[in-house]
């Protein structure tokens, strides 16, 4: 073990009084959290749901329901990250130029620059891991299992134990904002600022396990998504039938489970020379700082594609599906995704192309990424030639994947500018690449919120309201070329990234238009959630049958909306590879099935909250130093997975009349919808299952 | 407590709007296209490498732009015209192949990107920070006969510190270079990774603690240019800048002269004393003379041996 700065007891560890921060935002957020926190637990108590809570959320291991618990944690995190983005836009726009104002205590701007630092620390870290991440991994949650005919997750359990683990980094973050402080060295956290010599708080602790703890979630997670989609499709979803997004999503979980642990191992070097004083990393005794940026980017550039490529899936189920035409060219399609996956592996020294190697190194380097970009600009003229010809509808989905698709186009001109060296060199660690990868991610966020309207109806059986859904889409597009072109601009007058003071006054205009474009976001979040507000007010007036939009493709459009527990009532056969459009030139679109089976489910478990639990004690004792709770979380995860081991009556069976029972009232629903637009269906419908302990 | 965090709140707020009121003015000469224009250094090159680097984002823009406009005005030309609203265009719901389009949809990339990965093998060994080919004709033939100038860097938290070894003077936060001189920067740091970087001149080249980059440079234009760190590196980071002055090399000699008398000095035992964590929030400058020889394998010996200029812990939520 080594010494730590300042005081340290056996049973607080490095925490004390004055790890409480003294500071008038902080004391606000913490008032909010509370308040949010007071209203939704007397909400809980007042109308007595915690019960429900339980059953139907907490122990759950249905994968739909998993799901949408990632995608919520996500869009939490998100709306966190955003706040953050505000805060930077903020005082990068107070703090311009030596004249500028200071407050609370800062030379210039409200923020000190290790607070700054701390909030685009936040910013990065929860956006990439904690915002895209698990909203990406719920919608494959979600749809992956419906597009292949399957009813569950090939380890159900394990799916929850994923999400649970993902929550626990995801609530040590928030927990560093109210106790101690954040990371201040960047998401990245490149060695050696991130030792203890140069970073001697709990910052970088906190940022350290809470990437650990998620990134075991995730892998987990793609093993279970690799393992259902090779050995759970339904009879005759053969490989050239398999849906393009589930497609994306196989190759982006091959690639999750095969770096992920590169990062892990990572992170655990960078922890031993934090806890134990070895020498992976530090400048001196033999370590080299040097691997770290190896190690972590040969993990950061494929998470790149882990997120972009289900990004690219989605417009590839939404493009066809409203212009009501079969996807152009959906060999090449899943070629050009596995040929992404693979180059993603030999391309992530292009992230420090200035860290001096030579220039045969960065010559291949260069070249490599360059190639990336012949599968995606085939992708681009893909989803082109799927409109030619078509009947294009601009629904808010449709909108959602134009956009993304265009993001494409500005992200991929200025990401082959930044693959080439000589061009790399002048802007390498500018405001221009901030705006190039946002872009980039704008492709992964457009997809997402095009894929959550998309398939929000198959889950809950309503649809969003659209004229709120299309304005969020233009405030937020609005928002996005605000702050994104005098970014990019800025990056040409030599503007660097993670300045807390701007020394140079002639950015102020352009600082000025990214707050108006923060601004336009801000507008952008009210429509979103007054979308919600709206839809679920109105809910019972926008009810869908199985087929939301009436033009859909695939299987999962097949099953009724909402979508039962059990998914399908009998397991599919597979005729071709857009089953519904089959089905519909069949006549056989809303055919019941003639007789009703047995159908063995897995039944809820708490193990997961519990494991989930205990890895937030280990996590909690590790980054204060408190070793008795480290201890016996660690001791408590291993008895609890080897007690549940012994646990063998882990499914139950759904009897026939059960199953024909729900699908009659479902049914009922979708007729009673079609009729006079009400129902009394909803989520609720997936009724309570018997726990196991 | 809070009342007096109130006060000073108000009393701030007061600031700004005296501040605010300038606002206009600046935002004003922000669209004086002149002045705007010199502010964009990255197109400003004063040198043979900056000069390259932006040739060759020239080149890559225009090829690209040659694709991406195309592409975006046939996707938005598609979208429109095959609208569900328009019944004249054609409509065919089963037309998902071509061998003929997947052939050019293949082949255009391809093709972009064996051009483009052609000028990135050219460009990176032109810039190259170590044997920029670019220079090499001028080091064979030496612009005017002049040896070139040796520079060492030292990246302190949050300073930095130039030794002229030859001339056996030093300077902190602030770089004299002659005109049309060959300058061969050694570079290292003492505590973290930065950036050296000087946007009208030479492109990023990151600087290691226990470890040397170069970086080898040519100004042709005289003046005075912002060279800062790029390479994020603790809470002075912001500060972090120095300014290039590019004088003739006449001048540069009589300055080196005038600085060998300088009151200040530098071994290593004083340089660690320089190398205590400091934010050069007013952008103080030091001219240092008789600057030991092996100041720089020094600390780079020492960071090796595990000398580390160590951050304090600040309390939480503050400075």
């Amino acid at each position: 073990m080594v010494n730590v700065q300042g005081p340290w007891s056996p049973i607080l560890g490095r925490l004390s009084l004055g790890a409480i921060p003294d500071n008038p935002i902080i004391a606000g957020a913490f008032i909010f959290s509370v308040v949010l926190g007071i209203v939704v637990l007397g909400y809980l108590t007042y109308a007595d749901r915690w019960g429900y809570l339980w059953r139907e959320w907490l122990t759950t291991v249905d994968h739909k329901k998993i799901g949408v618990m990632y995608i919520i944690i996500g869009l939490v995190m998100l709306f966190r990250g955003f706040v953050d983005a505000l805060m930077m836009r903020t005082q990068q726009v107070l703090a311009d130029g030596p004249h500028s104002p200071g407050f609370l205590g800062a030379a210039h701007g409200y923020l000190v620059p290790y607070h700054f630092d701390q909030v685009y620390s936040a910013h990065g870290t929860i956006m990439i891991l904690f915002a895209a991440t698990p909203i990406l991994v719920g919608l494959m949650n979600v749809v992956v299992p419906l597009q292949i005919g399957a009813r569950d997750m090939a380890f159900p359990y394990l799916n929850a134990l994923g999400l649970w683990l993902t929550a626990v980094g995801a609530a040590l973050i928030m927990l560093s904002l109210f106790l101690g402080d954040f990371s201040h060295a960047g998401w990245v956290g490149l060695t050696p600022l991130t030792e203890l010599a140069y970073s001697p708080g709990v910052g970088t602790d906190y940022w350290m396990w809470a990437i650990q703890i998620s990134s075991v979630g995730t892998t987990l997670g793609a093993a279970n998504l690799i393992a259902t989609i090779v050995k759970m499709r339904a009879p005759g979803m053969t490989w050239g039938r398999l849906p393009i997004f589930t497609w994306t999503a196989l190759s982006t979980n091959i690639i999750a489970l095969t770096s992920f642990p590169v990062l892990g191992v990572a992170l655990g070097l960078l922890g031993l020379d934090r806890y134990f004083g070895t020498h992976f990393f530090t400048a001196g005794f033999g370590g080299n700082l040097m691997l770290y940026s190896d190690l972590f980017w040969m993990w950061g550039h494929p998470e790149v594609y882990f997120v972009i490529l289900p990004a690219f899936g989605m417009m590839s189920e939404i493009i066809p599906t409203f212009s009501e035409k079969p996807l152009f060219g959906y060999v090449t399609m899943v070629a050009a995704s596995f040929a992404i996956a693979g180059v993603s592996w030999s391309v992530w020294l292009h992230h420090f192309f200035t860290m001096g190697a030579s220039p045969r190194v960065n010559t291949f380097f260069s070249v490599a990424t360059m190639v990336v970009g012949i599968p995606t600009g085939v992708k681009v003229f893909n989803w082109a030639f799927t409109v030619y010809r078509g009947r294009s509808r601009f629904e808010t989905p449709m909108l959602w994947a134009v956009g993304a698709l265009f993001m494409l186009l500005v992200g991929g001109l200025t990401g082959m500018m930044l693959a080439m060296p000589p061009v790399n060199y002048s802007v390498h660690n500018s405001v221009f690449v901030v705006a190039h990868f946002h872009t980039m991610l704008m492709v992964v966020v457009y997809g997402i919120l095009g894929a959550v309207t998309y398939w929000f109806p198959k889950v809950f059986g309503f649809r969003l309201n659209e004229s709120l859904g299309k304005r969020f889409f233009w405030f937020f597009t609005a928002g996005t070329i605000m702050v994104f072109i005098p970014m990019y601009t800025s990056g040409f007058m030599g503007m660097t990234r993670r300045l807390d003071y701007l020394a140079n006054p002639a950015l102020l205009p352009f600082e000025v238009a990214e707050e108006l474009g923060i601004g336009l976001y801000l507008v952008s979040i009210y429509y979103f959630v007054r979308q919600l507000y709206v839809s679920l007010r109105d809910r019972n007036a926008n009810r869908v049958s199985a087929d939301a939009w009436g033009s859909a493709r695939t299987l999962e459009w097949v099953a009724p909306s909402p979508v039962p527990f059990y998914n399908f009532a009998v397991t599919p056969r597979v005729h071709a590879r857009d089953e519904l459009v089959w089905r519909r030139e069949q006549g056989l679109e809303g055919a019941v099935p003639a007789h009703f089976e047995d159908i063995p489910m897995p039944r809820n478990t708490a193990v997961p909250l519990v494991i989930g639990a205990l890895a937030l004690g280990l996590g909690f004792g590790l980054v204060w130093r408190m070793w008795w709770l480290t201890d016996l979380s660690f001791v408590a995860i291993i008895l609890t997975v080897i007690a549940r081991s012994f646990v063998r009556d882990t499914d139950y069976v759904v009897k026939a009349a059960e199953v024909e029972r729900i699908e009659k009232r479902l049914r009922q629903g979708a007729a009673e919808a079609a009729r006079n637009g009400a129902s009394a269906s909803g989520i609720d419908v997936l009724r309570p299952r018997e726990s196991s302990p | 407590m809070l009342a007096r965090q109130y006060d000073f709140v108000v009393r701030r707020v007061g600031r700004l709007a005296r501040s605010i009121a300038f606002l206009p003015l600046l935002l004003l000469s922000g669209c004086s296209v002149h002045h705007l224009s010199r502010q964009f250094l990255l197109f400003r090159p004063a040198g043979p490498l900056s000069g390259a680097d932006l040739r060759f984002t020239l080149l890559d823009v225009a090829v690209m732009l040659g694709i991406i406009v195309p592409t975006a005005a046939v996707t938005t030309f598609f979208l429109l015209r095959y609208r569900k609203t328009n019944t004249n265009a054609a409509y065919d719901p089963t037309w998902s192949h071509s061998n003929l389009i997947e052939l050019v949809v293949w082949a255009i990339p391809l093709l972009t990107v064996a051009m483009l990965g052609y000028y990135a093998y050219r460009g990176t060994y032109a810039v190259d920070p170590f044997h920029p080919r670019l220079l090499k004709g001028t080091r064979a033939a030496p612009v005017a006969a002049r040896p070139p100038l040796r520079v060492d860097v030292i990246t302190t938290d949050w300073q930095w510190l130039f030794i002229y070894p030859k001339q056996r003077i030093a300077t902190a936060n602030e770089l004299v270079i002659p005109r049309g001189t060959t300058v061969d920067f050694h570079m290292t740091s003492a505590t973290v990774v930065n950036d050296f970087f000087i946007p009208n001149l030479a492109g990023m080249i990151d600087i290691m603690p226990g470890m040397r980059t170069d970086q080898v440079l040519v100004a042709d234009k005289l003046g005075t240019y912002k060279g800062y760190s790029a390479n994020f590196s603790g809470g002075g980071f912001s500060w972090m800048g120095f300014k290039t002055h590019v004088v003739s090399p006449r001048r540069f000699r009589s300055w080196a002269q005038s600085v060998q008398h300088a009151p200040l000095h530098m071994d290593y035992a004083q340089f660690n004393a320089f190398a205590k964590p400091t934010k050069n929030i007013h952008g103080k400058t030091y001219e240092f003379s008789d600057v030991k020889g092996r100041l720089f394998d020094q600390v780079i010996e020492g960071v090796l041996k595990g000398k580390v200029y160590t951050t304090q812990l600040p309390p939480p939520g503050s400075a």
